[in-house]
């Protein structure tokens, strides 16, 4: 009986030393601004998902992969708040042939939905580049819309590095 | 109409009628999702980002954005243009709080 007594004595100690080195490696890496909080709140449970989102966006037909879709997003982020992201796809951009639409998706963000931009043949070129916040490692996709009413897409998996030391 | 902070760039600087050219818009803002606490007070600081901009070119619209909270503070919006003459290019925005901005340029195409 004593046996066991030590053992769970000991159990309960090894826990909270657990809890204890748990507490110590977020607050080791917590970076004075809040960001790692935001971070944690953005890869909670989708609000918006990456399914809902794409079915949102093609009405439900889906999107292809394709290699006109040039998604350039760096393979290791080293700040999750400021990932940058272009979107080029080889496109005419003719009245008769153009890139209706490119939406950019962070598929484990709580809202999946980064941005829609509509184009129109004006634009010369289709191409839209901006910076996305990512709140942790995860796929970002691109969906785009033709003037043919087909859609086209594009995925690359980002490493984020939330604080850390280097 | 709100005094952000903001900037239109073209690339390159010199440019002809018909080139296609690189248009980026700026802007202060911070983008917040209201998903973040206040540290000290614990509270929930409210979300405030934009979630619509619109780029018109001589009054004609040539894009048009719908934009969430997942953009980085003080967001950065580039894209092409295809010069068609000169006149004014207007970029407006408006965010989650109802703020709006405009910020213009000329177009003056050399030859």
């Amino acid at each position: 009986m004593l046996f066991q007594q030590n053992k769970d004595k000991q159990m309960q100690r090894r826990d909270f030393f657990k809890q204890l080195g748990a507490v110590a490696a977020v607050a080791a890496i917590t970076p004075a601004i809040s960001f790692a909080d935001e971070a944690k709140k953005l890869t909670g449970p989708n609000e918006f998902s990456y399914k809902a989102a794409v079915d949102a966006i093609t009405g439900g037909k889906g999107a292809e992969e394709s290699s006109k879709i040039n998604l350039k997003v760096p393979e290791i982020a080293e700040n999750g708040a400021v990932v940058p992201i272009t979107v080029e796809v080889e496109s005419p951009m003719t009245d008769n042939d153009y890139v209706k639409s490119i939406h950019i998706l962070a598929t484990k963000n709580a809202n999946t939905r980064c941005i829609d931009v509509h184009l129109t043949p004006a634009n010369g070129k289709a191409m839209f580049a901006t910076r996305i916040k990512l709140g942790g490692t995860q796929d970002v996709a691109t969906v785009v819309a033709l003037s043919d009413g087909t859609f086209l897409t594009a995925t690359q998996n980002v490493k984020v590095t939330i604080g850390g030391c280097g | 109409m709100s005094s952000r902070k903001s900037l239109i760039k073209i690339k390159p600087k010199s440019y002809k009628d018909g080139e296609i050219v690189k248009v980026s818009f700026m802007v202060m803002h911070p983008m917040e999702t209201g998903m973040r606490k206040d540290k000290k007070t614990k509270e929930v600081i409210p979300a405030k980002y934009i979630n619509s901009v619109k780029f018109d070119y001589n009054g004609k619209v040539i894009t048009t954005m719908n934009v969430w909270e997942s953009l980085s503070t003080n967001p950065v919006f580039t894209t092409y243009m295809k010069v068609n003459g000169a006149g004014k290019l207007s970029v407006t925005f408006s965010d989650s709080t109802g703020e709006v901005h405009e910020k213009s340029i000329k177009i003056k195409p050399k030859g």
